[in-house]
């Protein structure tokens, strides 16, 4: 081998894959409106990235996994949290956290209502964007998620119920991302461990406002419209006395799931 | 120093090497952070301080290359540079850049596009400089007439660097295509023409250190970039599993990045060999342990930490975690700091008009071990922590605030082999100054070459 020949393989070589990677350039250049909903990319989620730049998140969050290390990942953050308690929780976090209980505290950025509104519906519009598939399994803030193996959920589909709305409370639904069902754990809203029992107690209180009339019907109504009646706490609600709990679930899920939600949350005496 | 005006590498290597110190002290700040209760919050947040880590290794990195190519080109050419006086404007220009940037990230202006942070007119000026330099060099080979393969890799290689700084000038507004550009100047840079530049350096320093075969050395030299750019221009798509881009860079990158430790492999057997043919005679023995040890830990660093977690059916439960700082640690540190700071070492003596034999070998070879021990240590504790981040947050799903709490003993670790390899670098800094006072008699020294055995 001479060094004309090792100079060839490394012409070569350099031109032929430069070619081929600008090719799957284009290639994928123009597959990324579909894959990211280019078309939902609103004035709010273009000035929200502008906003994720100008405050530097990327280097301690990550996002699609990208970024620094020192704070969690934001990719599903909207899903997960709900957009008004993301906007409490940027508006001051250290209302919802501490160093001395959770080990990290996110500063004040000083973040105006509009830049708020903005960079929660760029971390919203990132959510949907088509990933692979990843994170294989949702990366939570805080907690633990209690679910058995990938496939685990699946089959507890046909088994009743209750165990349908227990895989749907740790699984699709995200609700343990936010709830835990046991102890007096408050991960971001309030523990549901003894909520079936208390249901009956609160809808008999000279406060309740909301129009169940039985346990069932209050845990369907805490599901369907958060605010009806709140848990005492200033981290579960707005000043403004609005529900921290995403309002959509209406939308999000079927009846029949939220059916199987409540006989879960029936069995949480 | 055969040619009066290399003398300007002695300021970049200078400013090189104190930047480097700068960055472990940001490094400290990092790492006490992690530690907490967090110093400084609300007053430098980590974001400033990381921001300022990370530009501070590249910014010192790409000094220490254009020393090197201020120190080589002469040389390789035989010629004085075209211009002095335009490579003290170009160092001038280009510290007052760094200085603005560094500035501009503690008063909370940035871009935040991790690693390319700096603000968009600072950026122009970047390419300013980049235009000047290369400018430069190619009056100065225009000038001699002579262009040798060692220094037009090496030239390719900033060029490119140069080149593909122009995607960090767009602005996308799909985050997608952000990130998609964003890696063309990253991944780009540090696994492919950044290569070129090591590859050259180390070439160079080889013909130096062995007395071998320029045209045997330059033949290979043609063979491992060629490997380099084989594997890393399409194993760009490692960082394309994830991030809203099409599946088939799965395969892709998985394939292609796979391929990458081949390029590493073949130049640590390359300076290796290479190396133990001449016997490991030359007087400089500073330069023969980090030109060896740099061939060998980018292996380490770059190919086998990297091929670690760069399949997809792993890096689907290792991306995002400390496992990517385990590799980028030992990476950045292996091919790029190593080689940088061999060939710091291998001019110093010439540069202060020493010859290598009046040159105390002691304190520079603890720096050598303190730095590598320190370096081989905190990627160990990335690793642990990178590992257990994994199985607890992604495989077991607890909350990552949960998941911290439980890898805090591993940034115990990093605090401590950080010191070691803090220790070493003041060590390298201590040594550096004390090399440099500059002789009592000025002379030309001209930096031995070892006749080929």
């Amino acid at each position: 081998m001479t060094k004309a020949t090792t100079r060839r393989f490394f012409f070569g070589g350099t031109i032929l894959f430069t070619l081929v990677f600008i090719g799957l350039t284009i290639q994928t250049h123009s597959t990324i409106a579909a894959r990211t909903h280019d078309d939902q990319i609103t004035d709010a989620v273009r000035n929200g990235l502008r906003v994720w730049g100008h405050y530097n998140c990327e280097n301690c969050h990550t996002l699609l996994g990208e970024g620094a290390y020192f704070a969690p990942d934001l990719t599903q953050i909207v899903a997960q949290r709900g957009d008004v308690y993301l906007a409490q929780f940027l508006a001051q976090p250290s209302r919802f956290y501490s160093e001395e209980r959770h080990g990290r505290l996110m500063p004040d950025l000083g973040l105006s209502p509009q830049e708020i509104q903005e960079v929660i519906a760029f971390l919203g519009w990132v959510g949907k964007i088509d990933t692979n598939g990843w994170p294989p399994r949702p990366i939570l803030v805080s907690g633990v998620a209690v679910r058995g193996l990938p496939g685990v959920e699946t089959s507890a589909v046909a088994s009743g119920a209750t165990a349908r709305g227990q895989a749907l409370f740790n699984g699709a639904g995200a609700c343990s991302s936010c709830h835990a069902v046991a102890g007096d754990s408050t991960l971001v809203g309030p523990s549901l461990a003894g909520v079936a029992a208390r249901a009956g107690e609160r809808i008999a209180a000279a406060g309740y406002r909301g129009s169940a009339v039985d346990a069932a019907g209050y845990l369907r109504e805490s599901i369907l419209e958060p605010s009806a009646f709140l848990v005492s706490g200033e981290r579960f609600a707005t000043p403004t006395h609005t529900s921290l709990m995403p309002a959509g679930y209406s939308a999000q899920l079927s009846s029949e799931q939220i059916d199987d939600l409540v006989a879960y949350l029936k069995t949480l005496q | 120093m055969i040619y009066r005006s290399q003398r300007v590498a002695y300021a970049y290597f200078l400013a090189a090497v104190l930047l480097f110190a700068l960055q472990i002290g940001f490094g400290f700040l990092l790492i006490a952070k992690y530690l907490g209760p967090d110093p400084l919050l609300g007053i430098l947040n980590f974001a400033t301080a990381k921001a300022c880590h990370t530009n501070l290794l590249l910014v010192w990195l790409l000094t220490g290359f254009m020393g090197a190519t201020y120190w080589l080109v002469p040389e390789e050419s035989r010629t004085e540079l075209h211009s002095e006086t335009l490579a003290w404007i170009q160092l001038g220009l280009w510290l007052a850049i760094g200085v603005t940037t560094i500035g501009c990230y503690l008063a909370g202006v940035t871009e935040g596009r991790k690693f390319l942070e700096m603000p968009f007119p600072l950026k122009l000026g970047v390419v300013v400089v980049f235009g000047l330099f290369l400018y430069n060099i190619a009056m100065t080979i225009r000038k001699a007439g002579r262009f040798t393969t060692t220094e037009g890799v090496l030239i390719g290689g900033l060029a490119a660097t140069a080149l593909l700084f122009v995607p960090a000038l767009i602005h996308f507004d799909n985050y997608t295509l952000d990130r998609f550009y964003r890696w063309w100047v990253v991944h780009l840079w540090v696994e492919g023409v950044w290569e070129l530049i090591q590859g050259a350096l180390l070439a160079f320093l080889l013909i130096r250190l062995s007395g071998a075969d320029r045209e045997v050395l330059e033949k290979w030299l043609y063979v491992i970039v060629g490997l380099t750019f084989l594997s890393g221009i399409l194993g760009t798509g490692h960082h394309y599993y994830w991030i809203g881009t099409p599946p088939y860079w799965l395969w892709v990158g998985g394939v292609f990045s796979a391929l990458e430790p081949l390029a590493f492999l073949s130049m640590a057997m390359y300076a290796y060999t290479t190396l133990r043919r001449s016997g490991l005679s030359h007087p400089n023995v500073i330069a023969l342990h980090w030109t060896l040890g740099s061939a060998i830990f980018s292996t380490i660093g770059a190919g086998i930490l990297g091929l670690a977690h760069t399949w997809p059916q792993v890096n689907r439960w290792t991306h995002g975690t400390h496992i990517t700082t385990m590799h980028g640690h030992l990476a950045f540190f292996g091919a790029y700091a190593m080689i940088v700071l061999a060939i710091i070492s291998y001019a110093l003596p010439a540069l202060t008009g020493r010859t290598e034999e009046e040159r105390q070998t002691r304190l520079g070879l603890w720096a050598f071990w303190l730095m590598i021990g320190g370096m081989f240590g905190m990627t160990m504790a990335f690793a642990a922590a990178g590992i257990t981040q994994t199985y607890l947050e992604r495989i077991l799903g607890l909350g990552y605030l949960e998941a911290q709490q439980k890898i805090q003993v591993h940034y115990v670790m990093v605090l401590g082999t950080g010191t070691i390899f803090a220790a070493g670098v003041a060590a390298f800094v201590l040594d550096f100054v004390r090399a440099g006072a500059p002789v009592t008699a000025p002379r030309t020294v001209i930096p031995r070459a070892v006749a080929a055995r």
